[in-house]
């Protein structure tokens, strides 16, 4: 059980040691956060490469369920467990020399551990609760710079988060008045009272609350300014991983609640606003960090249009898309340390930096799903699932993506163009490849990942086929109240 | 390992070979070898008059079975590619790339570009199921689009434009592809050859919308054609005359697998149009006619050499589909045919102009002239081709042209032959033109000490010559090769021999009418030298126009405003045609984009979040 608790617990004692300890020693206090994620990894890393069959479940303090804090950590939940402690270790300030450095690290590490309870918590009073625990640590982190547009970046982002969890707390309440528990496993014992117009109105209320940090239309307008303004490691994370664990609560209600309703409507709905919102957006950017911020906004239009196919194909497409847009756009927020200023001034970079230039190719041409490259395997997926969905709604969304995705694949090759340009007085840009060694690591593994495709996708569906299954969520967590269930006729 | 899994292998280690020996001296030979070795491979695999042959391996991915499998159509284009492959990197290695490395280009990014293109061909024709056509044609569009950008400059900015009509292209595909997999639930051709019949009319209109615009944007048919002639004309030497050869032609080999190999021209046939008295042969007859066309005329008012032809090549590509759609043994396989003559012809051309290009340093038709003095065999190479390319005799372009126009019209269908007549009209007007202001009138005084082109270049050029010229003469062993492609795709077999075709109306002998031609020639030039040869040999400004003589001091130009009385005729007909279009759609995503963009600045958190619930409490309640 140690894996489900240690990687919460740890980083947010930690958060809580970094400052004290760095009156006493600067030197402890900086290897503290490592050593606690690496912890936190090593940990984890053995449930997922060889993960248990039976989900881990933990009720805190023996506390039965629906009563006492429940750890679900299925093969989905422990995946994204370990992405947090990877890539909160792969965009940790290792350079340093930050004056807040103790008060970031604390930062760092308070987000680390509530983006691993995201992951792992069963229950929505929790979630809510670790998501109000990421909002806070990323305000800090964001404004840390201290600088004026960092600050007003926060400040809305601050506004729009704050109305958002308003919304989604309402739809939490909501849902407590119709059923009498927030515990996900018993809501989806009887999901009936649910179905109705109430249990949709607080579903909705939760998608627009949840998808603020998940760059959901419309409330997404805080995602350019905070990600252009916000240190890079930092747009990473949030970009690559927090928006990821906010849909991951989405998902979670999807398939326990709301599969057979038409909730996934909304999810299609303001999926094809936001990719088409995201990507036109996108298409003007005058800078680095919000071109990949606007397509990161269209890119998660595509994890919501995925996540609204039927049954278990739309939790595959889903996950795929989360999966590979944790890993691409990670790295392109890592390009974007060094290539931060307008894309003007960035003309003819690949001369300096030739490795870096290819590396963005690499990540634009998956992005917009080039085969071989994963990008157009998920892509695939999403798009074959929207034909066999049939409905009006969904052939919008085919055309959308598709449409979208040409806009897509022309500002990041007239972006490409630029940096090959041959100019003189070519841009410094990285000083070496230490710089932007996070993006070169996850170039690497997106090269694995197309060479063992297959492999790959078999562990995909392995992963789909737990997180997928209600009956087998509700067991792990109930085992009592499943058996009583059938009894019943 | 069989013919084919060679055949892979060796494209994939030439691509392997440019890469890692790209910028050595001995890439050239190498290369030569590789594409070579790639050659014998294809004529081992027997696939044209033999059985189809399979790839060994195969993938499957997420279930899905990726295969290749080489038939005549595969062997066919595959021919074609090597060919052009070989001949571009023939011509481009030896003083041609001393220079370009000259200029501060990369001989080895070069090479590999144009490997990279020639192996994206090889595994695009030899696709089995969509998704390995889908993986051929991505990895051929952004090989395309590498070799395209080299240059930087205008040749980045037309690769550009290229990248966004290929890239869009290739989404409608994909779309297809995802329409095709709900119907058919799998994307290998012969399910969905099978649930092809069973579709309704309006699902095939969707479907021969998403992939006719989408392999017709490569094709460069009407109204996707605007990025092709500055895109291939800009393109360094060698890449331009592969491109133009083959490039485009891949659409219309996806065209032929899944319009004519999948669904069938009969069933295009009963695809009526509403209200109308066309079907859905028809329609895309008129768009090819159109092709031919515009892209022709548009050829026609070129300044520029390689930008003349790169226009022409757009508009021979109509002729092909024309002559498919006629669906008669003799109509397709003029247009099968045309696709081989007219490739020979267009590298042989693009070679001459850019041997221009390389000893003038020019290719603006109002800046050269008179060159015939000095480079007579760059004459030859572009008088044959510019006779092939207009579809006169005795050269290989007049065999398919006639067959295309033979089949209009014993098949009743005159007013597409009239538009294909007004097409070869301007072509030989264009061409006319082309090889005037190159190589006939004024020397210009700058071009005095321009030389002949160098062997290297020569070699190609001639041997390619000499091909356009047999291929016209003898067009029984391409014919053979067209025969078995038909037979491949379902279509009525011609009946050909050495030198023609027999048909229901007794056919032709192009023997015969060549040798007459010949004889014509042989017999003035009797005539001639019996006469004793009256001839005197003067200096080439030893000139007189308007009854006035002319000498070397007054320097005239009648190259610039070339056809001045048609063009004051026809000239305002031209309105930037289709431009509007591009610029339309242009707008349209600026507008979208400022408007999103707009979005982003209002930040009214408070105004949204309202308005997000209050729309969702509508649409649940």
């Amino acid at each position: 059980m140690l894996p489900l608790i240690l990687p919460v617990v740890l980083p947010l004692l930690a958060a809580f040691l970094v400052m004290p300890l760095a009156r006493m020693s600067a030197l402890i206090a900086r290897a503290l956060g490592p050593i606690v994620l690496t912890t936190s990894l090593v940990l984890l890393l053995p449930c997922c490469l060889d993960p248990p069959a039976q989900p881990l479940v933990l009720a805190i303090g023996n506390f039965a369920p629906p009563l006492g804090i429940v750890f679900y950590g299925d093969r989905l939940a422990l995946l994204f467990a370990n992405a947090v402690a990877l890539f909160f270790l792969l965009f940790w300030d290792w350079r340093g020399g930050n004056p807040q450095q103790a008060r970031q690290d604390a930062l760092m590490l308070l987000l680390a551990a509530s983006a691993t309870g995201l992951a792992l918590s069963g229950d929505l009073f929790n979630l809510y609760v670790f998501y109000e625990l990421a909002a806070v640590a990323s305000f800090g982190l964001v404004s840390l710079s201290g600088t004026g547009p960092a600050l007003v970046a926060t400040v809305r982002y601050l506004l729009v988060s704050a109305f958002g969890s308003v919304l989604a707390l309402a739809g939490i309440a909501l849902l407590y008045l119709q059923t009498g528990t927030l515990n996900l496993a018993q809501l989806g014992i009887d999901p009936e009272p649910l179905q109705g117009p109430a249990g949709l109105l607080a579903f909705g209320l939760m998608v627009i609350g949840f998808g603020v940090k998940a760059e959901l239309f419309p409330l997404n307008y805080w995602v350019p300014e905070v990600y252009a303004s916000a240190p890079a490691r930092i747009s990473a994370l949030l970009a690559g991983l927090i928006s990821k664990l906010a849909v991951l609560i989405l998902l979670r209600l999807l398939v326990l609640v709301y599969g057979d309703t038409a909730a996934p409507q909304i999810l299609l709905f303001l999926g094809i606003l936001t990719i088409f919102f995201g990507e036109f957006s996108a298409w003007r950017a005058q800078d680095f960090p919000r071109m990949i911020a606007f397509s990161s906004i269209g890119q998660l239009g595509l994890v919501f249009i995925a996540f609204s196919l039927s049954g278990s194909w739309g939790v595959l497409a889903g996950i795929a898309v989360a999966l590979h847009h944790l890993l691409v756009k990670s790295a392109l927020f890592g390009l974007a340390h060094r290539w931060s200023g307008s894309l003007q001034a960035l003309t003819g970079s690949a001369q300096r930096t030739p490795l870096a230039a290819a590396l963005f190719v690499l990540f634009a041409l998956s992005l917009i799903g080039v085969p071989p490259l994963p990008g157009f395997w998920t892509k695939i997926l999403v798009l074959a699932g929207l034909a066999q969905e049939g409905s009006a709604l969904a052939f919008t969304g085919l055309g959308a993506i598709l449409l979208v995705t040409a806009v897509e694949a022309h500002y990041l090759f007239r972006f490409a163009l630029q940096l090959y340009e041959k100019v003189e007085n070519a841009p410094a840009g990285f000083r070496s490849f230490w710089e932007f060694l996070p993006s070169l690591l996850l170039g690497a593994a997106l090269l694995a990942v197309t060479l063992r495709i297959n492999p790959v996708a078999d562990r995909l569906r392995a992963i789909t086929q737990q997180a997928a299954d209600r009956s087998f969520y509700i067991t792990q967590v109930f085992p009592q109240a499943a058996a009583h269930r059938k009894d019943q006729p | 390992m069989n013919a084919l899994d060679l055949l892979f292998l060796l494209s994939g280690a030439t691509l392997l070979c440019a890469l890692l020996f790209g910028r050595t001296r001995w890439a050239a030979p190498l290369l030569l070898l590789g594409y070579a070795a790639q050659f014998v491979a294809l004529l081992q695999t027997n696939a044209l008059f033999g059985e189809p042959i399979s790839l060994s391996w195969s993938l499957v991915v997420l279930d899905q079975p990726m295969h290749w499998r080489y038939d005549a159509l595969s062997w066919f284009f595959a021919l074609i590619t090597l060919g052009a492959g070989f001949l571009s990197t023939g011509y481009g290695s030896g003083v041609w790339m001393r220079d370009y490395e000259r200029a501060g280009h990369s001989a080895g990014v070069l090479h590999t570009a144009l490997a990279a293109n020639v192996f994206s061909m090889v595994l695009l024709v030899g696709a089995e199921d969509f998704l390995s056509l889908f993986l051929g044609w991505e990895l051929l569009n952004w090989a395309t689009f590498f070799l395209m950008a080299l240059r930087g400059g205008i040749a980045a900015r037309a690769a550009l434009r290229y990248l966004g009509y290929a890239f869009t292209g290739g989404m409608a595909i994909l779309g297809a592809m995802a329409l095709l997999y709900a119907q058919a639930g799998s994307l290998e051709f012969q399910p969905i050859r099978e649930s092809l019949p069973q579709m309704s009319d309006g699902q095939l209109w969707v479907l021969l919308a998403l992939l006719g615009s989408g392999f017709g944007i490569k094709m460069g048919l009407l109204p996707f054609h605007l990025w092709q002639a500055p895109a291939y004309a800009e393109t360094p030497g060698p890449g331009s005359a592969f491109f133009s050869a083959v490039s485009a032609r891949m659409g219309l080999y996806a065209m032929l697998v899944f319009f004519v190999g999948m669904v069938g021209l009969a069933r295009l046939v009963q695809m009526e149009i509403p209200y109308t008295f066309l079907n859905g042969r028809d329609l895309l007859a008129w768009i090819a006619v159109f092709t031919i066309i515009f892209p022709t005329y548009t050829a026609l008012q070129q300044q520029d050499a390689r930008y003349l032809l790169a226009w022409h090549g757009i508009g021979q590509g109509g002729y092909m589909v024309l002559g498919v759609l006629v669906g008669t043994a003799e109509g397709s396989a003029g247009g099968l045919l045309h696709i081989f003559n007219h490739a020979i012809t267009q590298v042989a051309l693009l070679m001459a102009v850019f041997a221009v290009l390389y000893r003038t340093g020019t290719t603006d038709l109002n800046r050269l002239g008179g060159l015939v003095a000095r480079m007579p065999l760059t004459f030859l190479t572009l008088l044959f081709g510019i006779i092939s390319l207009a579809g006169l005799p005795p050269m290989a372009g007049f065999v398919s042209k006639l067959l295309v126009y033979r089949a209009l019209l014993f098949e009743g269908m005159p007013l597409l032959f009239v538009g294909a007549i007004i097409g070869t009209l301007g072509t030989i007007l264009s061409v006319y033109k082309l090889i005037h202001n190159i190589f006939l009138g004024q020397l210009r005084l700058e071009h005095e000490s321009v030389q002949e082109a160098p062997l290297s270049m020569l070699i190609p050029m001639l041997s390619l010559s000499l091909l356009i010229f047999l291929a016209g003469y003898f067009p029984g062993p391409t014919l053979s090769w067209v025969a078995a492609v038909q037979a491949q795709l379902g279509l009525p077999v011609v009946n050909y021999h050495l030198g023609g075709v027999y048909d229901a109306h007794g056919g032709f002998n192009m023997i015969w009418i060549v040798s007459v031609l010949l004889a014509g020639f042989g017999i003035g030039a009797l005539v001639f030298f019996g006469l004793g040869g009256p001839s005197k040999r003067v200096h080439q400004l030893d000139n007189y126009a308007g009854g006035h003589f002319l000498y070397a001091e007054n320097r005239y130009q009648y190259s610039d405003h070339f056809y001045a009385g048609l063009m004051h005729l026809i000239g305002p007909w031209y309105r930037g045609s289709f431009q509007w279009l591009e610029r339309a759609l242009g707008s349209i995503v600026d507008f979208l984009a400022h408007f999103t963009n707009g979005f982003y600045g209002i930040a009214q958190p408070l105004l949204w979040s309202l308005a997000a619930v209050l729309g969702i409490a509508v649409w649940v309640f």
